[in-house]
């Protein structure tokens, strides 16, 4: 190669490298942009500690008239509410479109998590801590964590969502039916209390009928309860009598023998004989 | 031991951190302190409702890049904590790890006579690796250890007599899972197979002075004592399962999507126990000196479920979602136990020998339920919205008792079918920052199963909000579920009713004010018959609950401050007041540290039983590291 093809190209090449450099880049103006390194939506394009421009079009569109303009705030796309989550957010999160939580006015994508700003102590970009940021909405459920027996929601790892899926697990065709909750099963598909209680998974041989036929909530309020055990009633002869009592219709439930005398202390508490209200191996009436 | 899987995560996160170029610094948030508590009164009520305990606590640690999310939150001092790492490097991997660790504990001075306590710990650990080398293939590959273990105290029936004993607890459950999630054009899914082991180890023996039992009465004349006791109970539980999803676009306005659930858990348990002292029993009508049990059982749960949902999008604002589901269940358990009553005479002190009962029984439930469910959701029309859905329910259950189960004849067994059928119907208009709903949830059933089944049920709900930006967000719900059941012999009637209304101020952006006010009503009733005399009375549950929430929070340039007041009071079956404070300060010292201190109390106060008060404060003093 001949000395001034080389210096030829070298120029060339510096005019490019200049050209390049003197695009503007989003972060020059907007902290944000800066910022995003660390957001999963830059995740793979990150170049040298720098988020390129593409990262931020992808959501906000085209800005070569907004950066023309000066910063015209009207040249450029803000994703907000229903409109901003169905032609952004759900371009590629196709599979949360549907559920309970499905886009509306109401509810949407951008209601809960939020993309530059979202909490930073809690993970997949949600506004809030998930206590606050779902009781906005589920206020019962949430005052109920005020009640002195109940979940520790947000101390300590256990949050609404160790429970419940926001999104209904539509994408897998699970319990998102419109009518049935959002609870978030296990892998094996049973109800989310016991992925932790899991010694009360069984099976039994002598198992409880109502756990059964009915769920862990025939006995247990799960947000909370002013009764011990989270009990749906505030003694335990209450919750077990209730059941027990098949005066005349053909209930599953059997009659206790003559001898609990409910009016004495003994009797009262049922759990002091047969401790093994969950079901046992060892004893049919559930003695230990 | 205790923070192992923290360090391996922070292990982890360092190789991984390491072998990254980072030509900026890696943001982070760290908050670590110590935390002192003060508790006058019940301490074991303060540990049954709150047992935050002292000691060195990580309030939180956060760190992230865009392919690498550490968080840690309230490790150490208990109750509870849990860390968090997800990590990927596109095209290669996708992992993540979670741990979770919580003390669990219980000592009420009511229930169960206040004999049935515990002190115990789980931990949870579970990992997850999906490799991202193909695209429509994503095999991965998932542990899962789940441990509880701990002290407890418990009661045991023996011998006429409850007796308390000292118990330890062990069990452990691990899960290993593998499979692939599957992309082929519009057709989608995943296959997973797993095997999970639950074994279960508990130890009792009787508990320091508590020969004599609960009841001091002697039996038919002679008094019931326990000398010596230990029981030693063994539980092994394998359990394959499946797991099948498939979802596919049948054109660009329906979506279908099924997916099937199979598992198997087959499990076996021994138990052996030893008893010597002074008894009786009713059952075979003797008095003993001792007691030798051996029992073996094998009991199995099959379990499938399989579903079929389709969405049809009639237009961009109406959706059409069907889908039916069916669940079938399995039980079916046997029981050997040989129980050897030693040195035995009749009551009337005749015929000394060692006497053995053999109880071997069978039972088995079956359980199938179908569920079919469609709805209609009409997206905005202009600020309104709709969404109508009906569903109907078939639960069938058989269940067949082993005789030696039934004490009392009738309601232990037999066929079972319950029909509910539910329509929903709920609305919303959505104008400028004002938002009013209202749904209507109606469900009726053929038969009960349990008598707490209802017939009626109806639940209402109205929410308004207002919105105006930056200033002023105010709400109110008003929530009532009437259940009944009017069949003879149960006369179920059951209202639960709360009120809620809440406001959120931020006049200034520094400067955010919160209040709420919330009023519960619960009233329960049914009939019941008392098994002493056969009266038929009415079991009344009635709750009066009223709540209020204040607080304040300021965030300056280098400082801030929040402050919660709560007061929660209750009339009814339990009458009680809780009343929570809450108040934290952090101030940035010198560019990236800070100091915070926080401070909470509790007081919780029952009207008609004292013993269980207590008052709790807790005071923390934390260092930041935030960049």
């Amino acid at each position: 190669m001949k000395p001034y093809t080389f210096l030829l190209l070298l120029c060339l090449a510096l005019t490019v490298r200049a050209q390049e450099a003197a695009q503007p880049s989003c972060g020059d103006c907007h902290d944000e942009a800066k910022a995003f390194v660390t957001n999963p939506h830059a995740r793979g394009a990150v170049v040298k500690g720098v988020v390129p421009n593409d990262v931020c079009t992808t959501c906000h569109g085209d800005g070569a008239e907004h950066i023309e303009s000066g910063g015209d705030k009207t040249k450029i796309t803000v994703p907000r509410g229903l409109s901003g989550a169905n032609d952004t957010c759900l371009l590629c999160h196709e599979e949360t479109r549907g559920g309970m939580h499905a886009n509306t006015n109401q509810v949407n994508c951008l209601t809960c998590h939020s993309i530059h700003k979202s909490d930073p102590r809690s993970p997949h970009l949600v506004a809030k801590p998930q206590l606050a940021l779902c009781g906005t909405c589920h206020t019962q459920a949430a005052s109920m964590r005020n009640k002195p027996f109940a979940h520790r929601l947000d101390r300590g790892g256990m949050t609404c969502s160790t429970c419940h899926d926001p999104h209904g697990r539509r994408a897998k065709g699970e319990r998102s039916l419109a009518l049935l909750g959002h609870l978030r099963t296990t892998r094996a598909g049973e109800a989310p209390c016991v992925s932790c209680h899991t010694e009360k998974r069984g099976p039994f041989v002598f198992s409880h009928g109502g756990l059964e036929t009915g769920e862990c909530t025939t006995c247990h309020e799960t947000h909370g309860s002013s009764n011990p055990k989270q009990l749906v009633r505030a003694t335990v002869q209450q919750v077990c009598i209730e059941c027990h009592s098949p005066i005349a219709a053909a209930t599953l439930g059997s009659q206790p023998p003559s001898f609990h005398n409910l009016s004495l202390p003994r009797y009262q508490n049922c759990t002091t004989c047969h401790v093994a209200v969950h079901g046992s191996n060892r004893d049919p009436q559930l003695l230990k | 031991m205790r923070y192992r899987w923290l360090l391996l995560a922070l292990c982890l996160t360092a190789a991984h951190v390491s072998a990254q170029t980072m030509p900026i610094p890696m943001p982070i948030d760290i908050e670590i302190g110590y935390r002192w508590t003060d508790v006058s009164g019940n301490e074991n009520m303060y540990r049954t409702q709150i047992n935050e305990d002292e000691g060195l606590l990580i309030r939180a640690l956060t760190l992230a890049t865009s392919d690498l999310r550490l968080d840690v939150s309230d490790l150490g001092a208990g109750p509870a904590g849990a860390l968090r790492l997800e990590t990927r490097r596109d095209g290669w991997y996708r992992f993540n790890l979670r741990y979770r660790r919580a003390d669990a504990f219980s000592a009420l001075p009511a229930f169960a006579l206040g004999q049935h306590t515990f002190d115990r710990t789980r931990d949870l650990v579970d990992g997850e690796i999906e490799i991202l080398r193909w695209k429509a293939i994503k095999p991965f590959i998932g542990y899962t250890w789940n441990r509880y273990e701990g002290p407890g105290t418990t009661t045991w029936h023996v011998g006429q007599d409850e007796f308390l004993l000292s118990q330890d607890l062990r069990d452990t459950d691990r899960e290993l899972r593998a499979g692939a999630t599957f992309e082929f054009g519009s057709v989608s899914g995943q296959l997973t197979q797993g095997w999970r082991t639950f074994r279960g180890r508990e130890t009792l023996t009787l508990a320091p002075g508590a020969n004599n039992g609960n009841n001091s009465d002697p039996v038919l004349g002679r008094p019931i004592t326990v000398s010596a006791l230990t029981r030693d109970e063994r539980t092994d539980v394998d359990t394959p399962f499946t797991s099948f999803s498939i979802g596919g676009q049948a054109g660009s306005r329906v979506r279908v999507t099924g997916n099937f659930v199979r598992f198997a858990a087959d499990g076996d348990a021994t138990g052996a126990d030893d008893v010597t002292g002074s008894l009786a029993s009713f059952a075979i009508s003797r008095f003993f000196n001792g007691i030798a049990e051996e029992s073996a059982s094998r009991a199995k749960n099959t379990t499938w479920r399989i579903g079929v949902r389709g969405d049809i999008a009639f237009t961009d604002k109406v959706d059409l979602t069907a889908g039916y589901r069916r669940e079938h269940r399995e039980l079916d358990g046997s029981a050997l136990i040989r129980t050897l009553y030693l040195q035995s005479v009749t009551f009337g002190g005749a015929d000394p020998r060692d006497f053995e009962v053999v109880l071997r029984a069978e039972n088995a439930l079956r359980r199938d339920e179908d569920v079919l469910d469609a709805a209609l959701l009409v997206r905005p029309v202009g600020p309104l919205a709709l969404r109508a859905g009906i569903s109907q329910s078939n639960l069938d259950v058989n269940v067949a008792p082993d005789l030696a189960e039934i004490v009392v004849d009738g309601g232990q067994g037999g066929a079972f079918d319950r029909r509910v059928r539910t329509f929903l119907l709920d609305g919303s208009y959505s104008l400028g920052g004002f938002t009013l709903g209202a749904s209507l949830q109606s469900s009726g059933a053929n038969d009960p199963i349990l008598r707490t089944d209802f017939l009626e049920r109806d639940r209402y709900r109205v929410r308004a909000s207002w919105k105006a930006p930056k200033f002023v967000r105010l709400g109110f719900v008003a929530d009532e579920t009437q259940q009944s059941n009017d069949r003879p012999g149960i006369g179920y009637d059951s209202t639960l009713r709360q009120y809620t209304g809440d406001v959120v101020l931020t006049p200034v952006e520094q400067v955010s004010l919160h209040a709420s006010a919330s009023r519960f009503h619960a009233d329960s009733t049914i009939l019941f018959r008392h098994p002493e005399n056969f009266r038929i009375d009415e079991s009344i549950h009635v709750e009066r609950g009223k709540s209020l929430e204040g607080g304040v929070a300021v965030t300056w340039p280098r400082a801030s401050f929040e402050g919660d007041l709560t007061h929660f009071e209750n009339e009814g079956a339990i009458p009680f007041k809780l009343d929570r404070s809450r108040a934290r300060v952090t101030v940035q010292v010198h560019g990236t540290f800070g100091i915070g201190a926080e401070w909470a109390r509790d007081k919780y106060t029952e009207s008609a039983f004292a013993v269980a008060d207590y008052e709790a404060s807790r005071y923390g003093v934390f260092l930041l590291l935030r960049r």
